[in-house]
């Protein structure tokens, strides 16, 4: 056994050191869902309003901005609008804008677009899954994810005016992947 | 400091050993000073194993955790720690707050200045904390280091043991005996011997020594206790691996059929149910309280087994389990528990069965089953069609008193359809329906119909009702839930390890308490007898072994007398 002795000295520290850095540090690092500037975004897969699926992949390398929105959130049916205006101005420079409707009836969503004239694609989550991926607080919630993959910003609430919407996107468009 | 560790009979033992591995002459200083002390026999007198003259930093870690001292002050801390878990509530008790900011509301507003401070030092979440863990990391070290560090050499020491032990080391034991041997030496042994064995004694001689030894294994047991808590407190911490562990809620009301986040499996409830105790049943100090008897969720638990993950299609679910909920009835299925948590009664509607008519002529054209999650779209009714064409949950204006909904739920629904069919115009006539029989759900359904009118949209010719909604006081025609059960689902995969831990540490205990290592030592010196005998407890048990084989081999001792601290006293 003599001879055993410190081998089984160091491996038995390592393991402890393993088992025990791997716990400490599980409890260091709160798991918060709020996601801030510098994250990754979560994945998803979800279907538009035509029923094609849309994998948060296909978006890879593209400025890109989330809106999460519901018809019966009012400040998210005001600033419909100037999101669809600033699609307009921005798409010819590969601006990619998805609108996440809150788990809400296809049919109620589907009206609501129709009547503002969306043309932006819209994708229904259900049951709030993607909602709940994204920590979501408040609505509307707006995701400017810059072609690194990275979050550039989460605007929480309010009615996004065109200018600020636009300022953004300037920035997006900026930051090189 | 210089320590002579070699033996007067010769043999080399390692540094920091107390009785000479070999022959059992103490070698300790202090133990060399006052002959007539008692013998420290903790672990058999030997070295711990990592007992070193020059001990590196690593050898320095080790004897950290090689301390029983050390080993004590880290579960008495350990014990404060938990104990001040237990002042306020934890946060991992507290259902639908999520980020640091909401607890911290939480505290303040529940427990004022005392819960502000609570929260910022973390208290409340003592058990996930770093420090929390860290110390229960500390004892698992501790464990194996301890154990590891005393097993190995006891092990070694009792299983090669000197039959011949120094003479101070048997007149120093805790229970002795010493006297002339008037008897033929061998065939006393020979006596000794035999009655020893009558008592499940192992006997080893030597040449005029002798060396019986019962129940050994009772000295396995703290370590098999410690193999038992080591395999717990790993469990313990294997919880934190996400996937092992699951404890959250989900609401359902009756009918409705959700996904279990993070899992394969759906979960419906069927119905809800509360009944409380008859008046006759209750005890004389509650009749007239609502004593509830039962709360119970039929409730079915279903496995995705098709189109789980495409967003474009329905799930293809296939039920793999059906339980009455109950508290203290949880639904088991494969490791994951379901128990019933709490309840709401809210009356929400699920679908009604609705009929069209023409006030016309005053007949029926035909009814239909209107969901109000999801609904159909097209419906056929004899030879008119309605198409939905928009749906609100919760009806209501916004700022530009453009139609709403105010929320996902409904609370308030209203469907807008298109009614084609024969003696219509060909864009159709466009009705609103509110299925709610509330007053201001009628009032907007007239208005928004006769605005619709106004605007040539309809003729005012058809109505959408539910024929006979209230029947003896409950709603007919109506499907709705009366309840919305909150349901606690949990999943902890670590639990059968716990248990293992749990039930390997008993057996230690068990081993440890319930049995004795007994050993008795004999040298013949010419005619001087000497006798010794150690046990790990009950001293009073092997004095009577030893009084008992003594006085039948004619050496009659009242057991009391062979108590050797009696000299002390």
């Amino acid at each position: 056994m003599g001879r055993y002795r410190k081998p089984v000295q160091y491996i038995i520290l390592a393991v402890v050191l393993l088992i025990g850095g791997y716990a400490i540090g599980n409890s260091l690092f709160s798991k918060s869902v709020v996601l801030t500037k510098g994250d990754k975004p979560p994945g998803f897969r979800l279907a538009d309003l035509n029923n094609v699926v849309h994998d948060m992949e296909d978006y890879e390398g593209k400025p890109l901005i989330i809106n999460f929105w519901g018809t019966f959130c009012p400040p998210c049916r005001n600033e419909m609008p100037a999101l669809q205006h600033q699609y307009d101005k921005w798409k010819g420079q590969g601006l990619e804008l998805i609108g996440i409707n809150l788990s809400e009836d296809k049919l109620t969503a589907e009206s609501f677009i129709r009547q503002i004239g969306v043309d932006f694609p819209i994708l229904l989550d259900k049951d709030k899954k993607t909602e709940r991926k994204y920590g979501l607080k408040q609505y509307p919630t707006t995701f400017f994810i810059a072609p690194t993959g990275e979050i550039q910003e989460v605007v929480i609430g309010g009615v996004l005016t065109e200018e600020e919407i636009d300022k953004r996107i300037e920035r997006l468009i900026q930051t090189k992947s | 400091m210089f320590q002579n560790t070699k033996c007067e009979c010769g043999h080399q033992n390692p540094v920091g050993t107390v009785l000479c591995e070999s022959c059992g002459k103490p070698l300790d200083e202090a133990l060399l000073k006052d002959e007539n002390a008692l013998l420290e026999m903790r672990y058999d007198g030997v070295a711990r194993r990592s007992q070193k003259a020059n001990p590196h930093l690593v050898d320095r870690i080790w004897n950290f955790f090689s301390s029983v001292k050390i080993a004590v002050y880290l579960i008495v801390i350990t014990l404060i720690g938990a104990a001040f878990g237990t002042i306020l509530q934890q946060e991992s008790t507290i259902i639908n707050l999520t980020e640091r900011s909401e607890f911290a509301a939480y505290y303040k507003e529940q427990h004022g200045t005392f819960g502000v401070i609570y929260h910022a030092l973390g208290l409340s979440r003592t058990y996930e904390s770093w420090w929390f863990i860290g110390l229960l990391v500390m004892i698992g070290t501790s464990l194996v280091v301890c154990s590891l560090d005393r097993v190995l050499p006891l092990y070694r020491a009792l299983s090669k043991q000197q039959i011949r032990k120094h003479l101070q080391f048997i007149n120093r034991q805790h229970v002795v005996y010493s006297g002339e041997l008037t008897q033929d030496k061998q065939e006393w042994l020979d006596g000794f011997a035999k009655e020893l064995k009558r008592k499940r004694y192992r006997v080893w001689r030597e040449d005029g020594a002798l060396l019986a030894e019962k129940n050994r294994f009772s000295r396995w047991g703290p370590y098999i206790n410690h193999i038992g808590l080591i395999i717990f407190l790993l469990a313990v911490l294997g919880r934190s691996i996400p996937a092992g562990h699951m404890d959250q809620y989900l609401t359902l009301y009756e009918g409705e059929t959700r996904q279990i986040p993070g899992t394969n499996y759906y979960l419906k409830n069927d119905k809800f149910t509360l009944d409380y105790y008859a008046e006759e049943e209750l005890a004389s100090n509650q009749k007239g309280t609502k004593v509830v008897k039962l709360y119970e969720t039929k409730a079915r638990l279903y496995e995705c087994t098709d189109a789980c993950d495409d967003p474009t299609r329905e799930p293809v679910l296939t039920e793999v389990k059906q339980h009455d909920i109950r508290v203290n009835s949880a639904l088991a299925y494969k490791g994951l528990k379901v128990y019933q948590n709490s309840f709401q009664e809210k009356v929400r509607f699920i679908s009604v069965h609705a009929t069209l008519k023409d006030k016309d002529s005053g007949t029926d054209i035909g009814s239909f089953d209107l969901k109000m999650n999801q609904p159909e779209e097209e419906y056929k009714l004899g030879e008119y069609a309605l198409r939905l064409i928009d749906y609100y949950p919760d009806f209501g204006l916004d700022e530009q008193t453009r139609p709403m909904t105010k929320s996902r739920d409904p609370n308030n629904p209203a469907f807008v359809f298109r009614i084609a069919g024969p003696g219509i115009q060909d864009k159709g006539e466009v009705y609103v329906y509110f299925p709610m029989p509330s007053e201001k759900s009628k009032y907007y359904e007239t208005i928004l119909n006769e605005s619709f009118k106004q605007r040539g949209d309809n003729s005012g010719r058809f109505s959408i009702q539910v024929d006979n909604p209230i029947v003896d006081g409950q709603m007919n025609n109506i499907e709705y839930s009366a309840f919305t059960t909150y349901l606690n689902i949990r999943m902890d995969r670590a639990m059968p390890y716990v248990w293992v831990g749990a039930a390997i540490s008993m057996i230690g205990l068990i081993m440890g308490f319930y049995w004795q290592h007994r050993r008795i030592w004999i040298r013949i010196d010419g005619d001087k007898l000497a006798l010794g005998g150690h046990t790990n407890k009950n001293t009073y048990g092997l004095r009577a072994d030893v009084a008992g084989a003594l006085g039948k081999t004619g050496i009659a001792v009242d057991p009391k007398t062979l108590d050797n601290r009696r000299n002390e006293r």
